[in-house]
């Protein structure tokens, strides 16, 4: 990513000391994620962990969308939201939360659903965009988009003690429609807590590293964790040369 | 031969079960065994490895179902 020199504080400097000093990341990268916008869709599971590493790492505005609102179940996973948070708008507490973690932080925050009529607007200028949805309908949405701006996307699933990741980017990788054709049934879902936990941190990774330029991205590869007997599986994926959203077909639909 | 089941793969079934072999066993058959529909079967590992529904599975094989993921 381009980027224009930012002078930080010396507090915003001890703040990002520790991330500072590693080789790969220094004041240069510090610059790219502070003049980063992230779509975060999805304020719940994996929209917690995704959030609040964000934040606490300085990028520097986050546009939060996701129009629920706190519910005592959501807390065994959701670490973002406390009691005091019962019964709020998620997007209203994300905000007010994540400013404490990061007072230096912009946050848009949008209690809307996403559809194909609100996605240009709600991820706006967004640099990348980030999955922590709970359904595959609204997940082919973001997809779409991602593929008609060429934008990356970070696509990931939780279940139980299992998740998935993997990282598209248009027209280059596999879009989430070539790896995931059907939309499995929606339902309440079964989930420990450290499950989002560990996935959401992954994602939020993954978009740092993009941001900074560091490392690689988990491009056509699907990652899965089994949190049951402690193992990752990284599975290659291929694009889908009849894909209805990316492939030779897709401007017939 | 072992069959392993993960998250809602489970409900109803089982975690983990010997599977009686027989020469032309195919990840597709243990599927439909299952009755477990190939759109909601979002992974099939052979011995950790990524494998079609019809690759025909050894004798010595693990295969391992996850389904499509879908929670956030």
């Amino acid at each position: 990513m381009d980027y224009t020199e930012i002078k930080f504080s010396p507090e915003e400097l001890n703040r990002y000391n520790r991330q500072i000093i590693y080789q790969d990341w220094g004041v240069e990268g510090q610059q790219k994620v502070r003049q980063a916008t992230v779509f975060i869709a999805g304020a719940g599971g994996l929209g917690a962990p995704v959030s609040i590493y964000l934040a606490v790492a300085g990028v520097g505005r986050l546009r939060i969308c996701d129009n629920g609102t706190v519910e005592r179940s959501n807390l065994n996973r959701q670490i973002l939201y406390t009691d005091e948070d019962l019964h709020q708008l998620k997007v209203v507490s994300a905000q007010k939360n994540l400013k404490k973690l990061n007072p230096h932080l912009e946050i848009d925050c949008f209690s809307e659903t996403i559809s194909r009529d609100t996605i240009d607007r709600l991820a706006g200028n967004a640099d990348i965009i980030v999955d922590c949805l709970d359904n595959f309908e609204t997940r082919y949405i973001l997809n779409e988009y991602a593929v008609r701006k060429k934008l990356p996307l970070v696509h990931a699933g939780i279940e139980g003690l299992t998740g998935q990741l993997t990282f598209i980017h248009p027209p280059h990788t596999p879009c989430l429609r070539c790896i995931i054709p059907e939309a499995p049934t929606s339902k309440i879902f079964p989930v420990i807590g450290v499950t989002p936990g560990i996935i959401g941190c992954l994602e939020g990774n993954e978009v740092l590293k993009y941001l900074i330029g560091i490392g690689s991205n988990l491009k056509g590869f699907l990652l899965i964790w089994n949190g049951n007997d402690t193992d990752f599986y990284r599975i290659e994926v291929a694009k889908d040369p009849n894909c209805l959203v990316c492939g030779q077909r897709a401007n017939a639909v | 031969m072992k069959v392993k089941l993960f998250a809602a793969f489970r409900d109803g079934r089982f975690k983990e079960k010997e599977w009686g072999y027989f020469d032309g066993i195919t990840v597709g058959s243990i599927l439909e065994a299952l009755n477990i529909n190939k759109k909601e079967a979002g992974v099939l590992l052979v011995n950790s490895r990524h494998a079609e529904t019809n690759y025909r599975l050894g004798k010595g094989d693990t295969l391992s179902l996850f389904p499509v993921i879908g929670g956030g």
